[in-house]
């Protein structure tokens, strides 16, 4: 979608054709547009037959910026998949180079791994005595830079870290697509990187959720004990509560992952707590809700209507603060054991930015294999993802219709 | 029919007892019993082949990110020993992290997508060591 914006001394009364050069032979860029003038008389003395310019930008050169803070890896985790899926098409690595890249492309995303930025490779990270979580090991003025030309539009030669050898390989290039995600360790820690994020979210997991994950991800691999997992956690937890969750109050949504309350002492972190909390007042977004904006309900879908098994479901919606920013909560406790129970669910919430009826269900199932697909995260990922094309339809609608408006005034 | 090959740092393995496969033959369970030095070892392991590993690139990256875990699971025990608060240890179960999370990522790629992360460096380079054929 080209946005067009005239700059002319003259009104443009006068008979204006719009010829776009076949070749470049005048020496115009593909994007720019040439009005010729035909004069009536030859030799009208004063007027200028100058041809007026007019330039096009093509829409996509404003990137939307999306970032996510995320201590799971990056460029993979379940929530990138689901949020590419929603735009449509799978997120596949760049063909044909660095197989060891961490970037994921698809039509409409690009999503870059900020681990790419890392100032030093890991045995620089040894030498130093600084861990992946300190900002002493990334390089945030590269990613500033980097982020800002890909976000005007401006292609870059971006660096990779490759994660099997822990060194820094050479650059792949990086075409800015229509819409950025930087998914990784600190997307919030650098103010001006911040400021470039039309939205950012947060994953906020619980030590207890987080240590039975780790479990499950880690015990099968030699080498690893319950022991070894524990220890892994509490030695990087002095770094990541220093410089990783201070970003959460930065957030727009936070999707927080809790142990149930459903279910007395369970430790297995397989039914879950999942808390999506969402900013108040952010441009383009406006929060899901329950039934009447604004309120507090609890909700339990079980019932006449609807037989849910064992530990079932209970909603929560509400407003409330977070680190001084005005939030409204919604949570999901338990999981989804059938189809008609995500329907269900999903008839009775409101402001989902889904483009007919059942899409967010559908989307479930689309990715039943994905971890997550029966409980909040699964579903609250895939809310945030269509909020996000909403907001990304809202943000690139808005510029054409800017220029629109001057030009009618 | 799916061979399992097992790398196992002592003794030998027999592949012995029943195998169960599933309809996709490259996705097996077995059950082992180790015989390690001569002595009976009745430990069961379940293998699970990695889902769609294709090319010979991916299963050396498979195996360097598990010699790679065990290896600096090691490392950090010995390192904070001395002192758990310090730099250095740290540094060493970090380092295990990502060595984790990197192979945790290949396995969900392998199963989830049932896609060799090659698959696109190979169509363009087959003649390259990485992307021999993996002999099943």
């Amino acid at each position: 979608m080209a946005v067009c914006s005239a700059y002319t001394t003259q009104s443009l009364n006068s008979t204006c054709s719009i010829s776009t050069p076949a070749k470049t032979h005048l020496g115009f860029h593909q994007k720019e547009v040439v009005f010729y003038r035909r004069s009536s008389k030859r030799g009208g003395s004063g007027s200028s037959s100058g041809p007026c310019v007019i330039t096009c930008s093509a829409g996509d050169s404003q990137t939307v910026v999306i970032g996510l803070a995320a201590d799971s890896g990056c460029g993979k985790s379940t929530f990138m998949r689901r949020l590419t899926s929603v735009f449509g098409g799978a997120a596949e690595p760049p063909k044909g180079g660095n197989p060891d890249s961490n970037t994921l492309i698809s039509d409409m995303t690009t999503v870059i791994c900020l681990d790419d930025y890392h100032s030093l490779d890991r045995t620089g990270r040894k030498e130093k005595g600084v861990t992946a979580l300190d900002p002493r090991a990334n390089d945030f003025d590269l990613m500033y830079e980097q982020v800002k030309a890909i976000k005007s539009g401006v292609a870059v030669d971006k660096p990779i870290y490759n994660h099997v050898t822990g060194l820094l390989d050479p650059p792949e290039l990086i075409k800015p697509p229509k819409i950025l995600v930087i998914e990784g360790l600190h997307p919030m820690f650098d103010e001006r990187v911040r400021d470039l994020l039309d939205f950012s979210i947060y994953l906020d997991i619980s030590n207890e959720v987080k240590f039975a994950w780790k479990i499950q991800r880690d015990m099968a691999e030699r080498g690893h004990s319950l022991e070894s997992i524990k220890a892994s956690i509490e030695a990087r937890k002095p770094d990541f509560d220093a410089y990783i969750d201070p970003q959460k109050k930065y957030a727009d949504a936070v999707i927080e992952v809790l142990p149930t309350q459903l279910i007395p002492d369970d430790n297995e972190g397989k039914v879950l707590r999942v808390r999506l909390i969402m900013k108040e007042g952010v441009k383009h977004f406006s929060p899901v809700y329950l039934f009447d904006e604004g309120s507090t309900i609890s909700w339990i879908p079980c019932g006449r209507k609807l037989t849910c098994s064992y530990p079932g479901i209970k909603f929560h919606y509400g407003p409330d603060t977070y680190f001084g920013n005005e939030v409204s909560i919604l949570e999901m406790d338990g999981q989804f054991d059938r189809l008609d129970e995500l329907i269900y669910v999903e008839s009775h919430l409101s402001n989902i930015s889904t483009k007919f009826y059942g899409e967010v269900t559908q989307q479930m199932l689309k990715h039943a294999d994905f971890p997550g697909s029966n409980n909040g995260t699964g579903l609250f990922q895939t809310i945030v993802g269509l909020k996000i094309r909403d907001l990304y339809e809202q943000i690139t609608s808005s510029k054409t219709a800017a220029p629109l408006e001057a030009t009618k005034a | 029919m799916a061979t399992l090959r097992f790398n196992s740092l002592t003794g030998t393995l027999e592949k012995n007892s029943t195998s169960f496969f599933s309809s996709n033959p490259r996705l097996c369970w077995a059950y082992f019993q180790c015989n390690n030095k001569g002595e009976r070892r009745a430990s069961r392991m379940t293998v699970k082949a990695m889902g769609a590993a294709k090319y010979k690139g991916t299963q050396m990256r498979e195996k360097k990110l598990t010699e790679m875990i065990e290896k600096k699971v090691t490392e950090a025990k010995q390192v904070c020993e001395g002192d758990e608060t310090s730099d250095e240890c740290k540094v060493a179960w970090d380092e295990v992290e990502e060595v984790s999370q990197a192979k945790a990522d290949l396995r969900l790629r392998l199963e989830i997508e049932k896609k060799d992360p090659l698959e696109s460096f190979c169509q363009e380079n087959p003649e390259t060591e990485e992307c021999k054929i993996y002999e099943d």
